[in-house]
């Protein structure tokens, strides 16, 4: 369960969520669609942690815990996984190296056994065979010369291989074409379950498509300022974010 | 004039006599050799080093590293050096007694070698090294012999000690060896090493360092590799210790054909400074010289490092490379690259770069973000880092070590 209230954060003193308000129960799955500039990929980096986001208000709790006094290590162990809409490339850091260490580093926090190398190799075969992941993509460095479609099946391979109960999927279907993001799409989907929620940032319908959502929202200069069904993301695709796009700068 | 005179001439207004103290002042308590060459060598030695006195910043190869003023704070006796030899020991064996008996060819290289004529007119610490010619042993590796088995040799540093240790070494046509030096002690003192290396035709030396010496300790180590043709060199040095040492290594590639690769890893804390001066001279033709480093700077330390590649008129055909890659942990740590190519031939292939820069914020919060903790996910980043050059160490037994020794530097880091 998640439940993010009046959330607001900024960047170098500006402004950018300007009290946020979003509930999401177990197993659903939430869409947040809007223009560029609404502050879409903010929400993201600020819900994982990262440096230089300040959060000036409000609180975004997960399963009652406060993630956001939390490190963004904590938070992962916490059980919440940000697939980034720029995966990054790390030179020199094999696949094999980081899946173990990030696993084990979150199967301690949560205070359960780490795997040894040969548990984690079988771990990672089912999964990347699940994926079309090849076993040659697990000897390269994390991300380094992988394609863009890779880097997004790379970013759902972590995510199941690290088990969380919140996944905020940042703009996925970013640089994929239709057949990426079908597979990118069927690894997220396999992984919906009664005890997982989704919350699927995307700026096009297209993604929703694949990933069908429980509700729509529509985030508008900092803030939600429409919410429904699937049913408002085909209305968004036909009428555009003009409507919501008011006051914001051009 | 000579060579030396001229040097005089040139560079005496920098030179500083008074320092030469630092480096003679128990010079009189030497015993003599028994053999008279030694004694002869000796003395000129010191009137050499009395005139010039120890390198200061006032000179070019010097600028960043101030050894007088560090030695001037210590408070050494001269001792006897503390050489171990193992391993591969057929071929190796310490110097005689009284200097007797010495090998010609050796004798010849110790008489004869300072490295590039000295046209820096900064040699002084092998000249100071020359004045106290006793300690020391001579790797003599025949033609044809390949061992895969190492020598290893363990110099070891003593509280208040100045010693200095030789090392001549010889690999004979088509031979094959490696060498793994391990530096370490305890305490304040000042090791002054030379090491003099001569590759024949077709031989194959694998040279490895740990340089894990006292946090107090300051070490100079001048290693002048000679390269007939088709040989080939591979040097890996890390460095985890001493709070001052100067590693200054000159290649003089003198045969067509030849190889080298000069690498390191340099991983300093605290106030360590850590100087490599590298110079590469390509005298023939189609040779081969990498030089590849990796300075990994916490808290107050400094990394200095100085790599030149120098391409002869005659040696057309040279494939030379240089890269000296740094990452500042802290602040207040320092790095001081300088790379240099000097290029006289017309058709040679030549690179160098020189890279100063932090840990990538955007990788660590990738990291992180995998539920990974800060100190880490920065230690895996270091860790890529130096392995850009760790893995290329053909020994697969000093790259494992290579990883320990890392791997425990960056636990003890606070």
């Amino acid at each position: 369960m998640i439940e993010i209230k009046n959330l607001k954060a900024e960047i170098d003193g500006k402004e950018i969520l300007k009290g946020l308000n979003l509930s999401i129960g177990n197993g659903e799955v939430h869409a947040i669609m809007g223009p560029n500039g609404a502050g879409k990929s903010t929400l993201s980096y600020v819900l994982a942690g990262r440096d230089g986001y300040e959060v000036t208000g409000g609180s975004a709790r997960l399963d009652g815990q406060d993630i956001l006094e939390m490190e963004p290590d904590e938070r992962a162990a916490a059980g919440l996984f940000l697939a980034f809409q720029y995966p990054v490339e790390i030179p020199g850091v094999q696949m094999t190296t980081f899946l173990k260490t990030a696993l084990n580093a979150v199967r301690k926090a949560r205070g359960e056994e780490e795997l040894d190398a040969i548990g984690l190799l079988k771990l990672m075969k089912t999964k990347c065979k699940e994926l079309g992941i090849s076993d040659e993509m697990m000897k390269r460095a994390v991300n380094v010369g992988f394609s863009g479609g890779e880097k997004k099946r790379n970013e759902v391979l972590q995510m199941a291989m690290l088990e969380p109960k919140f996944a905020v999927l940042d703009e996925t279907d970013s640089g994929l074409d239709i057949d990426a993001l079908r597979i990118v799409a069927d690894g997220v989907n396999a992984l919906r379950a009664q005890n997982r929620s989704f919350l699927v940032i995307t700026h096009y319908q297209r993604l929703l498509d694949y990933i069908k959502p429980d509700h729509v929202h529509v985030l508008a200069d900092g803030k939600i300022v429409k919410s429904g069904g699937p049913e408002l993301a085909l209305e968004l695709e036909k009428k555009g974010y003009g409507e919501f796009a008011k006051g914001q700068a051009a | 004039m000579n060579a030396q005179e001229n040097n005089l001439a040139k560079f005496k207004p920098r030179y500083r006599a008074e320092t030469a103290d630092l480096a003679l002042s128990e010079w009189e308590r030497l015993v003599p050799a028994s053999a008279e060459w030694v004694n002869a060598l000796r003395r000129r030695a010191q009137m050499s080093v009395q005139e010039t006195g120890l390198p200061t910043p006032k000179l070019e190869r010097w600028k960043y590293t101030n050894l007088p003023a560090k030695l001037k704070k210590m408070d050494l006796v001269y001792k006897d050096a503390d050489i171990t030899l193992s391993g591969m020991t057929d071929y190796a064996y310490s110097f005689p007694k009284g200097m007797l008996h010495f090998p010609q060819w050796a004798q010849d290289r110790v008489e004869e070698d300072v490295p590039s004529h000295d046209k820096y007119g900064d040699m002084m610490l092998w000249q100071a090294a020359n004045a106290y010619l006793k300690d020391g042993f001579i790797l003599d590796i025949p033609a044809g012999v390949k061992s895969s088995k190492p020598l290893n040799v363990t110099m070891a540093g003593h509280a208040g000690a100045y010693f200095v240790p030789r090392q001549v070494i010889r690999v004979g046509e088509g031979a094959e060896f490696t060498l793994i030096e391990y530096q370490n002690g305890s305490g304040a003192y000042w090791g002054n090493i030379v090491t003099q290396i001569e590759l024949h035709k077709g031989a194959k030396l694998n040279h490895y360092r740990f340089q894990e010496n006292s946090e107090n300790g300051v070490v100079t180590q001048n290693t002048h590799i000679v390269m007939k043709e088709e040989a080939s060199y591979e040097s890996f040095t890390l460095t985890t210790g001493a709070e001052l040492s100067r590693h200054q290594i000159h290649v003089d590639m003198k045969g067509q054909r030849g190889e080298c690769h000069i690498n390191g890893v340099n991983m300093l804390d605290g106030s360590k400074l850590s100087d490599t001066t590298i110079t590469i001279d390509h005298c023939a033709s189609n040779c081969v010289s990498n030089q590849n480093y990796r300075n990994v700077v916490d808290d107050k330390a400094t990394a200095v490092f100085q790599g030149k590649v120098h391409v002869h008129q005659i040696a057309q055909k040279t494939d030379g490379y240089q890269m000296a890659k740094s990452l500042l942990l802290s602040g207040q740590a320092t790095v001081n690259t300088k790379p240099e190519l000097e290029i006289y031939a017309d058709d040679v292939k030549c690179s160098h770069g020189a890279t100063t820069g932090r840990l990538d914020e955007e990788a660590l919060f990738y990291l992180r973000a995998r539920g990974i903790p800060e100190k880490q996910a920065r230690n895996l980043l270091i860790q890529a880092f130096v392995n850009e050059v760790i893995e290329n160490i053909s020994s697969d037994e000093v790259r494992e070590q290579s990883e320990l020794v890392v791997g425990r530097w960056l636990m003890e880091q606070a």
